[in-house]
């Protein structure tokens, strides 16, 4: 299975930058999400993830360093989650790790939201 | 209609809205505004979920081709002594004012954490595709901590102008 790589343009600051890595399972998403129709650019996203955790023998650490996202991408990364969980529950090893700005006060609330619609655990990493 | 004193206006734009002009002003706003890193993550935040839905919802569209994120509208931003008021207007089917005010009414009713529940709720039942205003509404209300200012005006049998205004603290 190939690497999922998108690398974070500056000119378009509402794309987050995405490396998949195949061969480690470590999952990382950086910068902000905000684009428009953003069930287009989170479909290979998700269709990576399914094919990838539901593996036999792959377990997943998935790293969110996001600084903001937009409601229509936080219903994406439900989707994410939900993913997760199905993989975490057929007995792989998931590790979800949010990086999160301490200047933001909102974001746990946020985190924690995820936490109760999926059942998952995430672990909250401040970052100054 | 869009208020034409300007004179504790930071920013105001009128016309077409997409991503990247949001992605402009947003930015712009943030390594500009003269107020504490809390408060001007919270306005970016308001700011684009709101000129999101006048891109997004908008019936005045620049791009009809497209039918998706090219409304038109307007936004602005205004300092008053406690708070900033972002305020957006667009034009909406005259049909869809009841259900915006509805929507709205149930956020302001509602105390923080119904109002996360109200989210979570609304988050896992919406189309992917197209989530729709209410959610980006209710964040609104949760991000700022206080009421939404709607004002809907009829224009004509079929139209109506939609204007909403979002607080946000200055401590």
């Amino acid at each position: 299975m190939k690497n999922l790589i998108i690398d974070a343009i500056p000119d378009s600051p509402y794309y987050p930058g995405v490396n998949f890595d195949a061969a480690t399972g470590i999952c990382e998403m950086t910068g902000e999400s905000y684009m428009e129709e953003a069930y287009k650019f989170y479909a290979p996203l998700l269709n990576w993830l399914k094919e990838y955790s539901l593996q036999e023998g792959n377990d997943v650490t998935f790293s969110i360093k996001l600084t903001y996202f937009n409601t229509n991408s936080s219903r994406l990364l439900l989707d994410m989650f939900d993913i997760l969980k199905k993989s975490k529950d057929a007995g792989h090893q998931v590790q979800i790790n949010w990086y999160f700005e301490t200047d933001d006060p909102d974001i746990k609330d946020e985190i924690e939201d995820f936490e109760i619609e999926t059942g998952l655990k995430i672990k909250l990493i401040p970052v100054e | 209609m869009l208020d034409t004193n300007f004179s504790n206006s930071i920013i105001c734009y009128h016309g077409p809205i997409n991503i990247d002009l949001i992605s402009f002003f947003s930015n712009f706003l943030k390594q500009h505004l003269k107020a504490n890193t809390i408060v001007v993550g919270r306005i970016y935040k308001v700011l684009i979920e709101l000129i999101q839905n006048v891109s997004y919802y908008s019936v005045d569209q620049f791009n009809i081709e497209r039918k998706f994120g090219s409304g038109i509208g307007w936004f602005r931003l205004d300092e008053e002594e406690k708070i900033f008021k972002i305020t957006t207007g667009n034009k909406i089917l005259k049909e869809h004012g009841p259900v915006l005010q509805k929507n709205s009414n149930e956020i302001n009713s509602l105390d923080e954490e119904s109002l996360r529940e109200l989210k979570r709720k609304t988050r896992s039942q919406a189309n992917k595709r197209d989530i729709g205003a209410h959610i980006g509404l209710i964040q609104t209300g949760l991000i700022t901590g206080n009421s939404l200012d709607l004002e809907i005006e009829p224009i004509d049998t079929i139209y109506s102008y939609f204007i909403i205004t979002a607080k946000v603290n200055k401590s």
